[in-house]
């Protein structure tokens, strides 16, 4: 754990307390895959925070891969004709 | 939070994303990649019904037509590195790592620039579960489309 620095002047508005970021990374330790295997260790904050960006980052280029896929698939047919059938089994998944 | 991860809500986020990329492509001829993100982003973000930071930036956004624009132009100011002192780098100069890593995460989460640590927390698991079902849905619809063609 990283150790408390010492503040004369306590927490303006924008300044963050360790406590915050202790209690913000702890959490965000449960969202990251990657790391709710590694529960029960202890993992640094600079590592969480990274991990959390990490993470969105390649959700966002999954998405990025998809959309391209997609839209190929997309220009490549002529869907209308099925789009009643489409929706359909998209709400019945 | 819990709303992105049933099927009710992937269900509908899928039948309506589809739609309206269906409906993109009756007026113009074709849907790039990018369109179709932003599309995907905003149907999401209406998904969230306003009621996260998030989603209210992503629908605040103008829409960008295509080409790859940033939203923040920052400009380079260049100078003559040999008249410029050479940077030292002192601790202080530098932002601690935490605080650089805290930085990057609430630019990467839309409309967060600015936002306080337990807010960014919050805002922080929405976006990471609507990410996560976003995916889940490009993916059933591609799925179910290449399906249709066989």
């Amino acid at each position: 754990m990283s150790g408390r620095r010492s503040r004369s002047k306590q927490s303006s508005v924008s300044s963050i307390t360790d406590d915050q970021i202790t209690d913000l990374v702890s959490k965000l330790q449960h969202l990251i895959p990657e790391l709710r295997r590694r529960r029960f260790d202890k993992v640094s904050t600079s590592k969480v925070l990274q991990e959390t960006c990490n993470y969105i980052r390649s959700l966002h280029r999954e998405v990025e891969d998809l959309s391209d896929r997609l839209s190929q698939l997309l220009a490549s047919t002529d869907s209308d004709s099925d789009q009643a059938a489409i929706i359909r089994s998209l709400l019945m998944q | 939070m819990k709303r992105w991860t049933t099927k009710r809500e992937h269900q509908i986020y899928s039948s309506k994303l589809f739609q309206a990329l269906c409906r993109s492509r009756r007026t113009s001829s074709s849907t790039s990649a990018k369109e179709l993100h932003q599309t995907a982003d905003r149907v999401l973000a209406i998904t969230a019904k306003g009621t996260t930071r998030w989603s209210r930036a992503i629908l605040a956004a103008p829409l960008t037509a295509g080409t790859n624009m940033k939203k923040h132009k920052k400009a380079k100011v260049t100078v003559h590195t040999r008249l410029r002192k050479p940077v030292v780098n002192r601790e202080k100069r530098k932002l601690p790592v935490v605080e650089r890593k805290l930085r990057a995460l609430r630019r990467l989460v839309p409309g967060c620039r600015k936002l306080s640590c337990n807010n960014l927390l919050e805002e922080t698991s929405d976006y990471i579960a609507a990410l996560e079902m976003q995916v889940r849905a490009l993916t059933a619809i591609t799925e179910f489309l290449s399906r249709g063609l066989l």
